[in-house]
């Protein structure tokens, strides 16, 4: 069981103030909790005035890209255009580290439920999809209860609210793919075909899913809408900076003492994350290394973790914040072993179209794995970083970008790590 | 400024320095081939509807884009400035080939597509003729995919160019890509194979030796091959092939391109077609019934003065009977040869089979008529018959390529008895032809060169490739001969471009063509073609 | 069932049955019951063409059967006008489609990077020691299978293991002896 801890630094319970409620979960106790204010206010507004409010309160997506989530609803055609919108809810959550949409969906079904209402209003869609991974089988009985709620209750489908607007949503149930949680991935998926991304353009705002204009965003990001539109952008920016307004839910995992989820205002240093919400470290000991947004971002050395958690922030440190989910390795962490594993990972979720990333990720892969038991030769360094620049800005999608940026990482700051297993057959974990 | 040409809007681009000027929509990777620039690709095909761009071997560096880009589904814009050769640009081409061969088995030695092979050649082209890799190769194993192609996994690139042509141009969705990753491979439903009168397209379009044909494994290899570029006797379609032979016998046919005929694709009856054609008993020398009523041997300056002298004695008239396999020319010279011996004309029959057609060019079908010049034996007046009159009381027989004795309604070798003289041009010494009065042995297809006209009127010619056998030779040739021989002008020497020329000047419909106006593609009659046999 | 199920979650329902894996697996056909044809209508019903309701109905297939045979992916194909080949395509594309049949509890140990951190192949090594079995074998029994599995979005609490549908967290190597005892009782009706 989990569900966010509160803490003194900074917290903000603005996503998961009834996060571990069990009466969150139903209509009627989610209703007295002010549920589907939000989408009360927003059935009264045109859609481009509930783009302008999401646009003005600065929310980026939280699905790892950090795309500013008005600008991205902008993007839908308008109202002179009649072919039918969707809105797609990526709720795949398979990115290694992140564990932060499970919470929302399985105690505030409701709030991602209006969330994806408000965001098809402002997006003149008539149908909602929820792709939910596959494996989340604890969380689809709450889920698919809610929904059916919803609609009983007049909050989905005909005339929603009394308004006269009406809206569909369904939920789609995956079968165990990563790359379904990559935007045109995912349109594919949900089309019945296997989940590979499609070459963009054309964008899916123009041809999407069942080739109409759509919109997939995260549900985190669908999340904060509603109190968005309740208390108005303005309101919104209290937390955060400038360029990362809000909140986030952090999922903080690996070698901690109290891992978890947490929700804090964008602008934390990680370092107190990690140290202080976090408590840092088991028995006391020495921090290694840290892959602060999920394990397609960069690793960061012991000195670089005083960045500010906002995605200008952990640009600026070299790394970024994606799905703000670090992941704490300690000095006894084999760096080569889990850079191997992660390597893996993607090696195994690769869907196969372009050569790059179909042979290149699994060739990485074998090459840190020869490295990690003592067979690697110092070219292999080299072969490495030409890798890594071979699988950058060349495939479909970004999975193969993605493998490179802890990668990269690894040699540029670990290098140690490396030579340790090459030239002594050891390991430079303690 | 893109600018209105017409009915059309074209935009100018540059691609490494060339100007060119297209038609808005189309990509980058087409007008670099308008523009004479080359652009290696894989997952792309011409035929093929889809442009998946998931090969990588295709991209570019387009000004004012920080990432390259794959021009095979790239926009050409208006101003775009594209260099295909720019140093990332090839680096990129350079590592997709890398790629490929960290799993890839260096199968060239004993890999049919040596030499022909699309890997071979990006992998000299850039340079990288081998991989970094130290780690074992992923072995997958060999597939039977179809009754005759078997599938090599070790050697796919996955362009998925095979699923893509069942699916869009054969439009049988039953090759696909199973599992993912570097485990990827193609596949048919567990348990079956490809089923599909197309399927043989398949090999044609894999660029790599992953797809080949059985019954061409290990035959030749690609360099010890001659070819020549011919027309497919299988049916009345007209399929444009190229036929490759080794050693002097056909090892294979493959489809050329013609847009208006075929496209990229032929059909698998086709296929089989020509490979038994200089093989088993042929005809090779003039044959002459000697006073003891027995067939000898004979020059062809002795045999022609003979032939032309019996021809010329007879009293009670004649007809023909022709194959729908005889060419163009050969069946004008017939009917030259039949109007100075004033005959009453002759009959044809087709071997008929079932139909069946491309759905995605549904102008390539599978023909009913299992010949390829039907309609040209019913231009040349032959009349298209179910089954051949028997000769009347006394009266001679020309039989032009005819086997005779496969006709159902008939007697077995008994056709041609009662007539009072038979003369036989054909290839081979079936039983009906031993009972002839002179053979005449000529070519088939392979052996030389002429024309056909197809289902619709399309007139294409059709090249040699193999030698002729013994002293056989185009049946033009030699009717034209006796038509000299009984009297009218003929020149000393006649080629086939002369024989066609002289044959389209005397044809209504043919008037404006010449040999060399045919070029590889073929010209249509001038007039509608009225075919018996359906011309849908 | 499928009858009072909004057809907004007909397509969303687990598929991961206890009941129908190890000795309880079937493959009965899908949709010549009343319930299977109401279910592929209510599943149809949400999408504009016929190909999106695949994922949903092999999820159901799976549901029903405990795996899916290449005898289900034909009679999908039919119901949807797809071909087999095409069926059998996407079904290989996912890892959690069963083209086997399994274990009745189908062991699935996340290794990824945060349980590897947390000694998730240790606890891989432990299930496949105290279940007799090699990585994706069943059992003799017929009781367990064991794989390795990507991240199951739990990795606070690594290491994470899901057993056909639940998901046990926190899971050490020295947990896992219990974990596997608990799984045999309820296998054998008693309590633990």
């Amino acid at each position: 069981m989990a569900f966010p801890y509160r803490h003194d630094l900074e917290t903000t319970t603005l996503l998961s103030q009834y996060m571990g409620e069990e009466e969150a979960r139903h209509l009627d106790t989610w209703l007295e909790r002010g549920g589907y204010e939000g989408l009360r206010k927003a059935l009264s507004m045109e859609p481009e005035e509930i783009v302008q409010v999401v646009k003005d309160s600065g929310l980026r997506g939280r699905g790892g890209a950090g795309f500013p989530t008005g600008m991205k609803w902008s993007f839908m055609p308008g109202a002179d255009d009649d072919r039918p919108h969707y809105l797609c809810c990526n709720a795949d959550e398979s990115e290694p580290g992140a564990f932060k949409d499970r919470e929302v969906l399985r105690w505030t079904p409701h709030l991602l439920i209006e969330g994806c209402l408000i965001a098809a209003r402002a997006i003149r869609a008539r149908h909602a999809y929820i792709y939910i991974r596959g494996e989340f089988f604890p969380v689809l009985p709450i889920l698919n209860r809610a929904v059916s709620d919803a609609y009983r209750e007049g909050y989905l489908g005909e005339d929603i609210m009394g308004s006269g607007w009406s809206c569909d949503l369904t939920v789609h149930v995956g079968a165990g793919a990563y790359i379904a949680g990559e935007e045109t991935g995912l349109m594919a998926s949900l089309e019945g075909r296997r989940a590979e991304p499609r070459v963009k353009p054309p964008f899916p705002a123009q041809a999407g899913v069942f080739g109409q204009p759509t919109t997939v965003n995260n549900v985190e990001t669908l999340a904060a809408v509603p109190m968005i539109l309740t208390n108005g952008a303005e309101w919104y920016r209290q937390w955060g900076t400038e360029k990362s307004p809000g909140t986030k839910l952090w999922c903080c995992s690996g070698h901690l003492n109290r891992p978890g989820n947490y929700e804090l205002a964008l602008g934390v240093p990680l370092k107190d994350i990690l140290f202080d919400v976090c408590g840092g470290i088991p028995e006391g000991r020495a921090v290694r290394a840290v892959i602060p947004g999920g394990s397609s971002t960069a690793y960061l050395t012991p000195d670089e973790l005083d960045c500010e958690t906002t995605y200008e922030g952990l640009k600026e440190a070299g790394s970024s914040l994606g799905t703000a989910s670090p992941i704490v390795m300690d000095e006894s962490t084999c760096l080569l072993g889990a850079t191997r594993r992660i390597a893996q990972f993607y090696a195994h979720e690769s869907c196969g179209q372009c050569v790059q990333c179909r042979e290149g990720t699994e060739w990485i892969a074998e090459i840190l794995t020869r490295i990690e038991h003592g067979d690697g030769r110092m070219e292999d360094i080299d072969t490495l970083y030409d890798l890594c620049e071979q699988l950058t800005g060349r495939t479909i999608c970004v999975l193969a970008d993605s493998v490179v940026f802890p990668l990269k990482s690894s040699l540029d700051k670990f290098r140690d790590e490396y030579e340790a297993h090459i030239l002594r057959d050891t390991c430079t974990a303690t | 400024m893109s600018e209105q040409t017409g009915s059309q809007e074209t935009v100018t681009l540059t691609i490494d320095d060339v100007e060119v000027t297209v038609p808005k929509g189309t990509r980058v990777l087409d007008a670099a081939q308008r523009a004479g620039v080359v652009v290696p690709f894989y997952c792309y095909h011409p035929g093929i509807p889809t442009r998946p761009a998931q090969c990588r071997v295709c991209l570019v560096s387009v000004e004012g884009q920080g990432k390259l880009q794959p021009s095979c589904v790239l926009d050409a814009q208006q101003d775009m400035v594209v260099h295909t050769a720019t140093d990332e640009a090839r680096l990129a081409r350079k590592s997709v080939i890398e790629f490929l061969l960290v799993n890839h088995p260096l199968d060239c030695p004993i890999c049919d597509a040596a030499g022909q092979c699309m890997l071979q050649d990006y992998a000299f082209e850039t340079g990288q003729l081998e991989s970094r890799v130290e780690e074992p190769k992923l072995v997958m194993g060999r597939d039977r995919i179809a009754d005759d192609v078997l599938y090599f996994a070790d050697r796919c690139i996955i362009c998925t160019r095979c699923v893509r042509f069942m699916r869009e141009v054969a439009q049988d969705d039953a090759l696909i890509v199973a599992q993912r990753g570097h485990r990827a491979y193609i596949d048919t439903f567990p348990g079956t194979e490809l089923d599909n009168p197309f399927h043989g397209n398949i090999v044609d379009v894999c660029p790599v030796g992953a797809l080949v044909h059985e019954d061409f494994l290990f035959k030749a290899r690609f360099w010890d091959m001659d070819s020549a570029s011919s027309i497919c006797p299988g049916c009345s379609n007209g399929c444009n092939v190229s036929v490759a032979s080794k050693e002097n016998q056909v090892v294979r046919l493959k489809p050329r391109h013609n847009a208006e005929v075929n496209s990229y694709w032929m059909c698998d009856h086709g296929r089989g077609q020509l490979v038994m054609a200089n093989r088993g008993i042929r005809a090779e020398v003039p044959l002459l019934r000697d006073e003891d009523g027995e067939l000898r041997p004979a020059d062809w300056k002795d045999a022609l003065e003979r032939v032309a002298s019996d021809l010329s004695n007879l009293e009670d008239g004649g007809r023909a009977v022709v194959s729908p396999h005889a060419c163009n020319e050969s069946l004008h010279q017939l009917r030259r040869l039949l109007e100075r011996l004033g005959f009453r004309g002759g009959e044809f029959r087709v071997e008929q089979g079932g139909e069946a057609t491309l759905a995605g060019f549904p102008k390539l079908k599978l023909r009913a008529d299992r010949a390829p010049n039907a309609t040209g034996a019913e231009l040349f007046g032959f009349e298209r018959v179910e089954s051949l009159s028997a000769p009347g009381p006394g009266e001679a027989l020309v039989v032009l390529g005819e086997r005779l004795d496969d006709d159902p309604t008939l007697p077995d070798a008994d056709f041609g008895e009662g007539a009072g003289y038979v003369l036989y041009l054909g290839t081979r010494l079936t039983e009906a032809a031993r009972r002839a009065d002179a053979i005449l042995p000529i070519t088939s297809v392979a052996e030389m060169q002429g024309t056909f006209t197809n289902w619709e009127g399309r007139v294409q010619r059709f090249d040699q490739v193999l030698r002729e056998a013994g002293i056989a030779r185009p049946a033009w040739m030699v009717l034209s001969r006796l038509v000299g021989l009984l009297g009218g002008e003929e020149p000393t020497r006649l080629e086939a471009s002369d024989a066609f020329d002289a044959m389209a000047a005397a044809t209504p419909g043919m008037e404006a063509m010449s040999w060399s106006s045919l070029g590889l593609k073929g010209v249509s009659l001038a007039r509608p073609v009225d075919v018996a046999g359906g011309a849908t | 069932m499928s009858e009072g199920l909004h057809p907004s979650v007909a397509g969303a329902q687990p598929y991961m049955r206890e009941e129908h894996q190890g000795s309880g697996t079937t493959d009965e056909p899908l949709f010549e019951s009343d319930e299977g044809r109401e279910r592929l209508e209510k599943i149809r019903s949400r999408y504009p063409s016929a190909t999106p309701a695949l994922l949903p109905l092999l999820n159901y297939a799976q549901e029903k059967n405990g795996w899916v045979s290449a005898r289900a992916m034909q009679e999908i194909a039919g119901a949807l006008d797809l071909t087999p080949a095409y069926v059998y395509s996407v079904a290989t594309f996912y890892t959690m489609y069963n083209k086997r049949p399994v274990g009745r509890y189908l062991i699935q140990v996340c290794t990824n990077i945060a349980c590897h951190l947390n000694r998730g192949e240790e606890v891989l090594e432990r299930f496949l020691e105290e279940t007799g079995t090699r990585p994706g074998e069943t059992s003799e029994n017929g009781l367990f299978t064991v794989i390795e599995v990507e991240c199951l979005g739990a990795c606070g609490f690594a290491t994470v293991v899901q057993i056909n549908e639940d998901y046990v967290e926190n899971v050490t190597p020295e947990k896992v002896p219990d974990i596997v005892d608990a799984l045999w009782a309820r296998a054998e009706g008693r309590d633990v």
